[in-house]
């Protein structure tokens, strides 16, 4: 391990001697809402509350309080086709319905447990406009939760310069 | 134009003009002003310089606001460029657009570019493999092509002259097949990838897993230093511009170096319209160019010309550059231009799993991996088809996460992921066999935005390449097995050729003036101050990934022009 430490700091050192050039602090892009709104500000509220219900708050931060609702509803406007567009919108709408018929609320008013349960009841559907909606959400809901600044940083150490490949390392030491 | 005054044209008059400044017209650059030439360097795209101007090469994944997906009006707008692997949110200002250049499919190709200062050498894979005698003794063996006018101890210090520049990580492996080059220290390998090795050497006495040459620095020199490169970071987000300088790009590499000598005038936003050929000298003396911005026509003058516009556009180059000497494209009295493209077979996959090893894992990211080198036909004829295909191989840890539930339950797991076992694969890169039929010419009516004919392709994979694909899939099957794999699946996504950019060829070399356009130095046969050492210049396309063999080519060949100016050889 003496090699590896060694190249661990040389790898540092080489890093540190490069400094990148003063306009290379500019790149902080923070995710600009879309010109045209895609959805309304209620269904952006409600969209929030669907995505904290999936990764809820805990001694972390949750979905919600790390924007993943505006990442999602991003994604789906700019790189998803009018199917899956009109499948997201749906479902937003009939959120509060379903919510009602599940558990007699409108969905924001629901507990955790009466919306947790309402996404467990989503993701066994028979009917496509719900497993489709809820798979659409959370599948984005997760990367975008996953590759948010705050998870990547905090909690999985993402290494954006590893400066090194160490091929053979025991599981134990990992 | 044919009234410039003498004046306007010594200004636009140079010793030498390169075309192009991607990895081969880099080096050109590079050779040219190092020996003193005053040399004018034609970009058809726009300027991008090592560092500033890499505009995503810094921005951490969350800063895309994509994730880097492409978004659908790209994808709906590109369809041919979107299916590249390297094209994505942090790369698409390094990409030629579907509609910016426009080309005719006579048969489906998906035709890759990059045009800007340094071409697709920020893009590239870096994989830089030496070719041995047996794959420049090819065509003559097998009946094939035409024999290619050098072999290997003609190339061979030239190979280690660009190495030493370039800066290349490998292992000297003292195989015949691949021979050996002056290398920085290899990567490492992970415990499976041994595991493999190992196994396939004790089962077959030809068959090998080596680590793969790639142009990372994986220890710099004082050379590397001295072009401002620094180690290899492995970041292995190269495409987007490495700010270290840790693999090999004309921009960061051979262009500031040859600015450096203060001999380079670098014109980007220059498209070549064609060669000038002088009909009472008998030789090229400039070449056409349209200004992309303001769409006007220039000439600029030089006594030698290096054509480094990537293979087709070089091919386009030739075929565009009419006179009443040469009504077919320069040089081509034998007809043979633009003909006899050929590329590399990227069809065919393998990936398995493997369940040992189960104690030891990675960290870290490699930018290279392990490759497999031709072993089919090597020493002779031996199969239901022509030549081989080399292999790049890897193996890696998975690591899984239960996605099943919601809430906390499902949070917890996303950050707890446990460790999965092993995953291995690998691709083949099959050499195709260089026809007449596979060709490239110029569409007679349909132009492009600058007034130039666009090009027409009409390039086909054909049995040889179908009998290749499944005697890869049936060898690397028992290999895997070989190596207690499981879940062994092959796959075959018959993607269009173009897709591979190994594009090579249509104006090959070759001994004869009646069966090849190049001499055995690059140059055109009946027009001896150009010069050709892109792709387009291939006899054939042996396995190896060929842009090492095109800096090798392009030194050389500078290197006689050079000598040739001052004998009056050129």
């Amino acid at each position: 391990m003496e090699r590896r430490n060694a190249l661990k700091t040389m790898a540092g050192a080489v890093g540190g001697l490069i400094s990148l050039p003063a306009w290379a602090n500019g790149w902080t892009a923070e995710s600009i809402p879309s010109s045209q709104p895609f959805i309304s500000t209620g269904q952006t509220e409600l969209l929030a509350e669907m995505v904290e219900t999936i990764i809820p708050a805990t001694d972390t931060p949750g979905a919600k309080a790390l924007n993943v609702h505006q990442f999602v509803q991003k994604m789906v406007a700019d790189c998803y086709d009018k199917t899956a567009q009109d499948r997201f919108k749906n479902g937003l709408e009939s959120l509060d319905g379903w919510a009602q018929k599940s558990f007699g609320k409108p969905f924001n008013q629901g507990d955790v447990a009466q919306r947790t349960g309402l996404m467990t009841q989503l993701s066994k559907s028979d009917d496509s406009a719900q497993k489709d909606f809820y798979g659409l959400v959370k599948g984005l809901t997760i990367r975008g939760y996953m590759t948010s600044e705050y998870v990547m940083t905090n909690l999985t150490h993402y290494q954006f310069i590893p400066g090194h490949y160490y091929g053979c390392v025991p599981v134990s030491k990992k | 134009m044919s009234y410039f005054n003498i004046d306007a044209q010594a200004q636009n008059t140079y010793d030498a003009i390169v075309i192009g400044s991607g990895i081969s017209g880099g080096w050109a650059a590079k050779e040219l002003t190092g020996k003193g030439l005053r040399t004018l360097v034609l970009e058809r795209g726009r300027d991008v310089r090592h560092v500033t101007d890499y505009p995503t090469t810094n921005m951490q994944p969350w800063e895309f606001e994509h994730r880097n997906q492409l978004k659908l009006d790209v994808r709906e707008a590109n369809p041919i460029v979107s299916k590249c692997y390297a094209f994505y949110e942090g790369t698409e200002q390094f990409f030629v657009k579907d509609a910016e250049h426009p080309y005719v499919q006579e048969k489906p190709f998906d035709w890759i570019r990059g045009y800007q200062v340094g071409g697709k050498s920020l893009l590239w894979a870096r994989q830089t493999q030496r070719w041995s005698d047996f794959d420049f003794q090819g065509p003559a063996r097998d009946g094939y092509a035409v024999d290619w006018p050098i072999r290997y101890a003609d190339i061979a210090p030239w190979y280690s002259y660009v190495e030493k520049f370039a800066g290349i990580t490998g292992n000297k492996d003292g195989l015949a097949t691949l021979p050996d080059g002056e290398f920085l220290p290899p990567h490492e390998w992970n415990c499976v990838e041994k595991h493999f090795q190992k196994k396939i050497a004790g089962r077959y006495k030809d068959r090998h897993v080596i680590m793969g040459r790639a142009a990372h620095i994986t220890q710099p020199q004082p050379i590397h230093f001295q072009q401002g490169r620094a180690q290899c970071q492995h970041r292995t987000i190269c495409e987007r511009g490495c700010p270290f300088g840790g693999y090999f790009s004309s921009n960061s590499s051979t262009i500031p170096w040859a600015a450096k000598t203060g001999k380079m005038t670098l014109r980007p936003h220059s498209t070549v319209h064609s060669i000038i050929y002088d009909e009472a000298k008998g030789r090229a003396t400039g070449v056409r160019v349209v200004d992309t911005q303001t769409k006007q026509m220039h000439e600029f003058y030089a006594r030698i010309i290096f054509l480094n516009a990537a293979a087709l556009n070089s091919n386009l180059v030739l075929l565009n550059s009419t006179s009443h000497r040469f009504p077919n494209g320069l040089g081509n009295d034998s007809g043979v231009l633009g003909k006899y493209v050929a590329f590399h077979n990227y069809r065919a996959g393998i990936s398995a799993e493997y369940d040992g090893d189960l104690d030891s894992t990675t960290d870290g990211r490699r930018p290279n991996s392990p490759y497999i080198p031709r072993f089919r036909n090597v020493e002779k004829q031996e199969t239901n088809f022509l030549r081989g295909y080399a292999a790049g191989f890897s193996a890696g840890r998975s690591s899984r996460t239960d996605q099943s539930g919601v809430g906390a339950d499902l949070k917890e797991s996303l950050l707890n992921p446990k460790l999965g076992g092993w995953y291995v694969g690998s691709h083949m890169m099959g050499e195709t066999i260089p026809k007449e039929t596979n060709y490239v010419a110029l569409d007679p009516s349909l132009k492009d935005p600058y007034g130039i004919p666009q090009l027409k392709i009409a390039i086909a994979y054909d049995d040889n390449d179908d009998k290749m694909v499944k005697d890869y899939q049936e060898q690397l099957t028992e290999m895997f097995t070989e190596a207690g794999f499981k879940n062994i699946r092959v796959r075959d996504d018959h993607r269009n050729p173009g897709l591979d950019i190994h594009e090579m060829g249509g104006a090959r070399m070759g001994k004869d003036p009646k069966t090849s356009i190049l001499n055995k130095w690059n140059q055109v046969h009946h027009c001896k101050n150009v010069f050709v050492t892109d792709g387009a210049c291939m006899t054939s396309t042996s396995t190896q990934n060929p842009s090492l063999t095109y800096m090798a080519l392009t030194a050389r060949a500078a290197d006689y022009a050079v000598k040739g100016l001052k004998k009056g050889l050129v």
